[in-house]
């Protein structure tokens, strides 16, 4: 590195998040902190049924009211606005999806109407008085049921079915013909769950009359999506929406789908003449229908595996339950093949994936968003097929994992995994859980009758999207690559300020970006001020900008030293002029009067002041050959990507491939079939590592989602579509009373992908689904019991183990060895 | 949400109250703590039109020592209990108030106000079942003391008429040699328990010379699971007779399949439940210091 190269002074250190201090004394600006003269407050009338025709709709009495200033329906609203736009191809592509529904509800807990009143406790009453008659129709729940068509959610599309499509690769039935032996599994069952932010969904609307653009405070998490989505729904050119979000408490994914909420706020406040409208989500509402996490079906899966347990093939039916409405589905179809093998080597695959609508809440990008499902998939596999052939889990992960050797690997679906060390990563879990103590433990436990089970789940974390691959799903999307937006300036003063397309919900960006912006000008990251929070003002977003998909790392902070280059560029060559020497003669530093640039010659210097003071209000001395120096720069950093192969199913579709490997130790009881966490390692590798504490508490927040989604969280509908988990006393949300002591450990394969080595992170692949799942199956197999969904509590494991009406081996898989 | 409109009274006095409730009639309700009433207010599956507010009276927050036995007023707060050492005197007590809910809702929930409720799956009538328990209902005319098995009639059903309150909770010290346990299963902390045991045994020796068993959360009331009662008064505590007891547990117990657990699984856990209490009971009873926490998820 020159000696104007970015030294590493602060990228990398623990530094304490800059965000904290306003965060954690309670002095976060969030979206409901926002009041305004005239605001109104928006209530949802929604639907009891998962799925009924509206026969009619009266709001006579709820506009009676006094404090009600209007009300807003479906069939009111449909004649202005355009159906929102399906990412799917026909006859998905049918679909009218309306933010009120007009002529049928599809899912318990859909906005009927909406009452907008001048106080929350008037919307409130009036809501309840909103009269609307339902005929029933039967609903249809469960995805295999929903495939039958026996019952159409969506006329228009004329079937359930929202997407099917075969991703193959290489020689499948060869594999099969000349495998050593062939696993079946009848069915494998990902459940349906969520997230729990600690702040529901919010928006802010206002539909001026004075300029005609609507102004939007709100905090949803990929707003670049959410106003492309609007600008077509309500006819409105996209520059006459303005989104700005402060501070979001939590999103995991799900608060991009806030968009349908957002059109219903804009439309109110059109209709009550340009007052701003105000709509705070319950957590009943959030729970029932902001957004779940796709379900997912596993069937007929055929393994091919040799003689030493290699897996050489696997062919498999997928099936994926999206709820009532695709929205950003059918995305959901193809992003779990970002991790088509997952962490393994096998290069012959055929899987029939098809996504189907159901009378359930729509689902959203939620954490591990996709490829979860599939990776847990795996990893079930490959237990199930270690067992059948007696070979243990780790030995068996070890022989078909990708080596080290192998990085960059391209998968067999042209996926580029950019480096990784999967058996080192298992190592250092073994050693910090101690593994072979456990096993010793766990084989004395067993003599006793206590079922002690050992799991490990590797996963990937897959990061910076490549849009290209929507146009595996739907040939005419008009979305490919990837980009990023930021803008560094020295201002008139001479601060520096940072902004980025981003809106963070907790992952510390305004830190880490100080932190780049740091090393690059050589000063302290306290003189740097970094603007986050989405604003479609501040002119750093691209169509892509928002905050999701662990990529801020890669694309954000690209971005971000893309921008600092460029002004650090601007700075010394008007340094140079100024202190009449050469651009290579200037260093980077902070004198006393604060950071600086210094003629190195001379030892003459210009502080930052000093050069904002000549482009912003001196400009008389700057000479004519110097106007292009601005001091200002903004930098689209972009993802170096193709399109994918449409037919072929075949290219790379994302840019980092972080990976955790997780060790659980868990025990059954077996007086009250409650699973207890014994011992828990999770061992992170993102490259290099940016801030520390920050990835840290990352892989504690992931391994806490997982752990509440493997043994506590389910989404749970009855047989006709009822939520049976619509407050946090049904769903029980994870809490630190159910935390088990993590280990955490690290290793670090720098990404050849990313400037800074770094991978994007923060989902964690949902690493602990895989690995409890793998523990609770240790433990059952010698039961006979097979772990067969990704939900799995007391309740459960007494069904299966006692009732013997789940997970039974003898149903469910079957070995068949052949002679070699 | 918020809740409906409602007309908000502030009793000085629990006589006050008693006035208040008598004159605003059905439509009025008590608001101690407020821990199951606001949040069923805020749902509105709950719409009184009148809250009579009793956490402005004074002196309805104490624990008492006072000839053998322990006296709560009715305001006293289960974080109070939780964490009094005069209450600790009978260990059970302490197990029912430092495992209910989550510390928000320790710091306003009130004794006397989870007994009125009469919630199937409330803490309280549980453990309080197997000791020798009175509630004292303070009317218009007179005060009452109503022992708790009578107290306590039916799912959300007290013996308390309208213009009734209850003033006071009177728990009577158990002998020596008694020791007691209380142990719940709860998918977290905030939520109700799927299943809980209440276990309250005299020992001589290793003779059992009487026990009181006490289900939750598997019935619409507690339930005494007298069989289970049965299995072991008057016996040595041998495995056989723990699950003797167990599986008697098991018959008492009438559960509802719901998302904390299928009867079958419910009637399976509250008969560990019963086991482990018992142990813990026994070896309390032996006057051994035993910590004793609900399981969780």
């Amino acid at each position: 590195m020159s000696p104007e190269g970015d030294k590493k002074n602060w990228v990398g250190k623990p530094l304490p998040r800059k965000e904290e201090n306003r965060l954690l004394r309670g002095r976060g600006k969030f979206a409901d902190d926002i009041k305004m003269r005239e605001m109104l407050y928006l209530r949802f009338v929604r639907s009891p049924y998962a799925h009924a025709k509206i026969v009619s709709v009266d709001v006579s009495a709820a506009e009676a009211v006094p404090g009600v200033v209007c009300t807003l329906t479906g069939a009111e609203v449909a004649p202005q606005v355009q159906p929102f736009i399906e990412i799917a191809p026909d006859p998905g592509g049918k679909i009218k999806d309306y933010a009120l529904a007009v002529s049928k509800v599809r899912y318990q807990g859909e906005p009927v109407a909406a009452v907008m009143a001048e106080s929350p406790g008037i919307a409130d009453d009036a809501a309840e008085l909103v009269q609307v008659e339902y005929e029933a129709l039967d609903p249809v729940v469960d995805a295999e049921e929903a495939l039958k068509d026996a019952s159409i959610l969506h006329e228009e599309a004329g079937t359930n079915r929202v997407w099917n499509g075969v991703f193959e690769y290489g020689d499948v039935e060869k594999a099969l013909k000349e495998a050593a032996s062939v696993v079946s599994i009848d069915r494998l069952h990902f459940h349906r769950f969520s997230s729990t932010p600690l702040e529901n969904n919010v928006v802010i609307a206002q539909w001026n009359p004075k300029d005609e653009r609507i102004y939007y405070w709100c905090n949803n998490s990929f707003p670049s999506f959410a106003i492309q989505f609007l600008s077509a729904h309500l006819n409105v050119h996209i520059d006459r929406i303005r989104v700005e979000t402060s501070d979001i408490g939590g999103s995991f994914g799900i608060k991009i789908t806030s968009y349908p909420q957002m059109a219903v706020c804009a439309l109110a406040s059109k209709k009550a003449g340009g007052r701003p409208i105000k709509w705070v989500e319950t957590r009943s509402e959030h729970i029932t229908s902001s957004a779940h996490g796709n379900e997912r079906t596993f069937r007929d899966t055929r393994v091919a595996l040799d003689k030493d347990g290699v897996i050489t093939a696997i062919a498999s039916r997928h099936i994926d339950d999206c709820g009532a409405y695709p929205r950003y589905e059918p995305l959901g179809c193809v992003i779990w093949s970002q991790v088509f093998p997952g962490v393994y080597r096998f290069k012959n695959a055929r899987i029939d994936f098809t996504q189907t609508v159901t009378n359930k809440c729509p689902v959203g990008p939620n954490r591990g968003y996709s490829r979860m499902q599939h990776l847990w998939f795996l990893e079930r596999v490959v237990d199930i097929c270690a067992h059948e052939l007696g070979i243990p889990a780790d030995e068996m992960r070890l022989r078909n994992y990708i080596r080290p050797e192998e990085f960059p690997y391209t998968t067999p679906n042209g996926c580029v995994y950019d480096s990784g060390n999967y058996p080192k990563m298992l190592q250092v879990a073994k050693g910090l859980i101690g593994w072979d103590d456990w096993k010793k433990k766990q084989a004395a436990a067993r003599k006793e009758g206590h079922l002690i089970g050992l799991g490990i789940g590797t996963t990937l974390d897959s990061g910076t999207n490549n849009f290209g691959q929507s146009q595996i799903v739907n040939p005419g999307a008009p979305f490919s690559g990837n980009s990023q937006g930021a803008n560094c300036k020295l201002d008139i003063y001479g601060e520096v300020v940072v902004a980025v397309g981003s809106c963070p919900q907790g992952q510390g960006h305004e830190t880490t970006a100080a932190q780049v912006v740091a090393d690059v000008l050589n000063i302290h990251p306290d003189l740097i001020t970094v603007r986050t929070g989405f604003d479609t003002e501040r002119n750093v977003h691209t169509g892509f900008s928002g905050t999701y998909a662990s990529q801020f790392a890669v694309s954000g902070l690209s971005a971000v030293h893309g921008a600092a280059q460029k002004l650090k560029a601007e700075m010394k060559r008007l340094a140079a002029f100024v202190l009449e020497t050469q651009e290579d003669d200037i260093e980077f530093g902070t004198g006393a009067q604060g950071p600086e640039l210094r003629a190195k010659s001379t030892g003459k210097s210009i502080n930052y002041w000093g050069l904002a003071n000549i482009v912003n209000v001196n400009s008389a001395v700057l000479p004519v050959e110097m106007h292009d120096v601005t001091l200002n720069c903004r930098y689209i950093w972009r993802a170096p990507f193709k399109v994918p192969d449409k037919v072929r199913k075949y290219g790379n579709l994302t840019l980092t491939y972080a990976s955790q490997l997780h060790i659980a130790v868990v025990e059954i009881d077996r007086d009250t079939f409650i699973p207890h966490i014994l011992d828990y390692v999770a061992v992170d590798d993102c490259g290099t590592v940016i801030n520390p504490p920050i990835v840290e508490g990352q892989v504690y927040g992931a391994t806490a989602h997982g752990i509440g989604a493997a043994l506590m969280e389910s989404c749970v509908y009855d047989a006709v579509g009822n939520m049976l988990t619509s407050t946090f006393s049904d769903y029980t949300p994870i809490t630190a009373v159910n935390m088990p002591k993590v280990k955490y450990g690290h290793i670090e394969t720098p990404s050849p992908h990313s400037y800074s080595g770094a991978k994007g992170m923060g989902e964690g692949g949902a690493a602990p689904i895989h690995t409890i799942s793998a523990a609770l199956q240790d433990a059952l197999f010698a039961e006979g019991i097979i772990v067969d969904d990704s939900f799995n509590n007391a309740d459960s494991l007494f069904r299966a183990m006692v009732g013997k009406e789940i997970g039974q081996v003898g149903k469910l898989v079957k070995l068949e060895r052949r002679a070699q | 949400m918020y809740p409906r409109a409602f007309h908000y009274h502030r009793a000085s006095s629990l006589k006050e109250a008693v006035a208040m409730l008598s004159q605003l009639g059905d439509d009025a309700k008590l608001l101690a703590g407020g821990q199951s009433l606001i949040p069923l207010m805020k749902l509105r599956f709950a719409n009184p039109q009148h809250l009579v507010d009793l956490n402005f009276v004074p002196g309805t927050s104490y624990i008492k020592e006072e000839g053998g036995a322990l006296r709560f007023g009715a305001l006293t707060r289960h974080a109070e209990i939780e964490n009094s050492a005069t209450a600790a005197k009978i260990p059970i007590l302490h197990d029912c108030a430092a495992g209910i809910a989550d510390v928000q809702v320790r710091n306003r929930g009130t004794i006397g106000g989870s007994l009125a409720e009469a919630d199937p799956s409330g803490d309280w009538a549980v453990v309080l079942m197997t000791l020798s328990t009175e509630v004292c209902c303070l009317g218009a005319k007179k005060t009452r003391t109503v022992p708790l098995s009578d107290f306590i009639k039916d799912a959300y059903t007290t013996a308390l008429a309208h213009d009734e309150l209850v003033s006071e909770v009177v728990v009577k010290a158990p002998p020596k040699g008694s020791g007691g346990a209380y142990i719940a299963f709860k998918r977290s902390a905030p939520v109700y328990p799927t299943a809980s045991a209440a276990v309250q045994l005299i020992m001589d020796g290793d003779v059992c010379k009487d026990v009181v068993i006490a289900l939750g959360c598997v019935g619409l009331t507690a339930i005494k699971a007298k069989d289970a009662e049965a299995a072991l008064r008057g016996q040595r505590i041998t495995d056989k007779a723990l699950s003797a007891a167990m599986e008697a547990a098991r018959a008492a117990a009438d559960p509802q399949s719901d998302m904390r657990g299928s009867t079958d699984y419910k009637r399976a856990l509250v008969g560990a439940l019963v086991k482990r209490a018992i142990e813990v009971a026994m070896r309390r009873a032996h006057g051994e210091q035993v910590e004793v926490g609900h399981i969780y998820a």
